[in-house]
């Protein structure tokens, strides 16, 4: 890394370290929408989660990067969602749960690995094959999915309607996944005939690894902190 | 064997005829509707409703006012009582109901029975200690029972107004300034003077109870139509100054509750007791510095608006220089 890159990194996250912890949390706004919306509110408050945490988002769009054609944009992303919809309802109806900065900073993890794995991290720095991405993006998608089920845990969400309460909130996520990723996509393939592509792709990558450390070594912070 | 006593205490307790008022959710919307259950039996399940002419005060304490609910805010859903009410300003709220007494008789038998499985310990000793155990009673009871839930983001200090009923629970810390592992201190009142001495349960019910467990879980469920009670229940002892505390170990639906009884000298009776209950809801984890006014600003506030300027600035950057690379 060069002396400007190096200066760059150091000053974006010196920028972003008071918002870092702030990738998503509660509101208790959200917590009054739950109270008395219906399972609608969860579809909204689902939604607005995947919106608005942008850890979810990041790697995302790692993945996308990295892919190639409608077709394996709907494969890999049809795999995250299985993935964090079986850890997002099994977790939370079983009662399933975790520190929050412990699963976020493993959330921040998948970032770095994204951003890491698209520059070819594994075969220039490491010298071994790129694990295989499909299975990898599964096993990410379950962790992002107990993410999602330990933030809706947060949440006092009631015995009535349990189950439908997690199905509609997990139906919110997955509407607020796709809406998210519709400008993205459509950004990504536009550049992708551009002479800047490769600009672009490198920097986010990058971006996406100063990230992950960023919101690891944040959440870890908050770990010990609280 | 302290443990096994233990156990069919906590199961008995679970069984006996308390009186809740309990909410879906303890965080309410300001100005919108709000339904406030008044459970009779157990805190996972209530067996009857409550008669209308029963009720000698209903009343909601809001922002320094106290407002009295007739009787028409009432209706019944299945076996629960159920309080509609619609929220005003943002603040920390107190909803109260107590009971006219009512009396009954039993047989020695029974009386002991009950006295051991509802936790009231210290008479079921004290007719031990004089022989009484044969003795047949007449008791006269009557509940009294209060919430205390947060509407919007601004606490108000109405939690520490007491209600005036014969027993009360009155905090002594705001429980929505709480978070789990925090101390919980409370102060029980007898007609408004603090109780020693006096035996207090107290417990939680988790949020989102409808799940199941395995034979080995150390859960001990109602029905398994409501909610569920944890291993964690404790019985506690008031102070000289009738205080006592605990820690709120998870969030979920906590209550308190004891029975204060006496002997009574009225005719035709020989006891009398009161029955108290305190509930409230502990909500998300996450750390707040001490005193924080706990607004959150995470997912619309300043912070995300600061990441997303702050990303877009470095990935520019980023491109920038990656571009002149190229």
């Amino acid at each position: 890394m060069t002396g400007l890159t190096t200066r760059i990194s150091v000053l974006a996250i010196a920028c972003l370290a008071p918002a870092l912890l702030a990738a998503h949390g509660v509101s208790s706004g959200d917590q009054a929408i739950l109270s008395e919306g219906g399972l609608l509110a969860y579809v909204y408050v689902g939604a607005k989660h995947m919106v608005s945490g942008y850890d979810h988002l990041l790697f995302l769009v790692g993945v996308i990067f990295y892919l190639k054609g409608l077709r394996d944009i709907v494969r890999f992303v049809t795999v995250f969602t299985i993935g964090h919809s079986i850890t997002l309802i099994g977790a939370t109806y079983l009662g399933i749960r975790a520190d929050e900065h412990l699963v976020d900073a493993v959330i921040a993890l998948s970032v770095l690995y994204k951003g890491f794995e698209n520059l070819e991290g594994f075969k220039k720095y490491l010298g071994v094959r790129t694990p295989n991405l499909l299975v990898m993006v599964g096993i990410f998608g379950l962790i992002h999915g107990f993410g999602l089920a330990t933030r809706l845990q947060s949440f006092d969400i009631g015995a009535d309607q349990f189950l439908a309460k997690i199905v509609s909130f997990n139906i919110g996520v997955e509407l607020g996944q796709v809406l998210a990723l519709i400008p993205i996509v459509f950004l990504i393939s536009r550049w992708r005939e551009k002479e800047s592509f490769d600009a672009l792709y490198r920097s986010v990558n990058v971006y996406l690894c100063i990230a992950g450390v960023g919101l690891f070594c944040y959440q870890l912070y908050g770990y010990f902190q609280a | 064997m302290k443990k096994l006593l233990f156990a069919f205490f906590s199961l008995v307790v679970l069984c006996s005829h308390d009186m809740y008022l309990k909410l879906d959710t303890f965080f309410l919307q300001p100005n919108g509707k709000a339904a406030i259950q008044l459970f009779n039996g157990t805190f996972a399940e209530s067996e009857n409703t409550i008669d209308r002419d029963r009720m000698i005060d209903v009343s909601v304490i809001a922002n320094g006012q106290r407002r009295t609910m007739d009787s028409t805010h009432w209706r019944e859903e299945g076996s629960v009582t159920v309080l509609d009410f619609t929220t005003g300003e943002a603040g920390t709220y107190v909803v109260g109901v107590s009971t006219r007494p009512r009396s009954l008789t039993m047989e020695a038998d029974a009386f002991n029975r009950y006295l051991e499985h509802d936790g009231v310990v210290d008479e079921l000793e004290r007719r031990r200690t004089n022989d009484l155990l044969d003795t047949d009673a007449t008791e006269k009871y009557s509940k009294h029972v209060k919430t205390i839930v947060q509407v919007g983001e601004e606490k108000t200090s109405d939690w520490s107004t007491p209600l005036g009923y014969p027993i009360e629970f009155v905090p002594l810390s705001n429980p929505y300034d709480l978070h789990p592992g925090d101390p919980f201190g409370v102060q029980l009142l007898w007609q408004g003077e603090p109780l020693a001495n006096q035996l207090v349960i107290v417990d939680a019910e988790m949020g989102g109870a409808a799940h199941e467990h395995g034979p080995d879980a150390d859960h001990d469920h109602g029905d398994g139509s409501g909610g569920h009670t944890h291993d964690g229940m404790k019985q506690l002892r008031t102070d000289a100054d009738g205080t006592l505390e605990f820690e709120v170990s998870q969030e979920g639906s906590w209550f308190l509750r004891t029975i204060y009884m006496q002997e009574s000298t009225e005719e035709g009776l020989t006891h009398e007791s009161n029955w108290g209950t305190l509930t409230f809801g502990v909500a998300h984890g996450h750390s707040h510095g001490a005193g924080a006014d706990h607004t959150h600003e995470h997912e619309g506030g300043i912070a995300a608006y600061a990441w997303w300027i702050g990303s877009i600035v470095l990935v520019v950057g980023l491109f920038v220089y990656f571009n002149k690379r190229a």
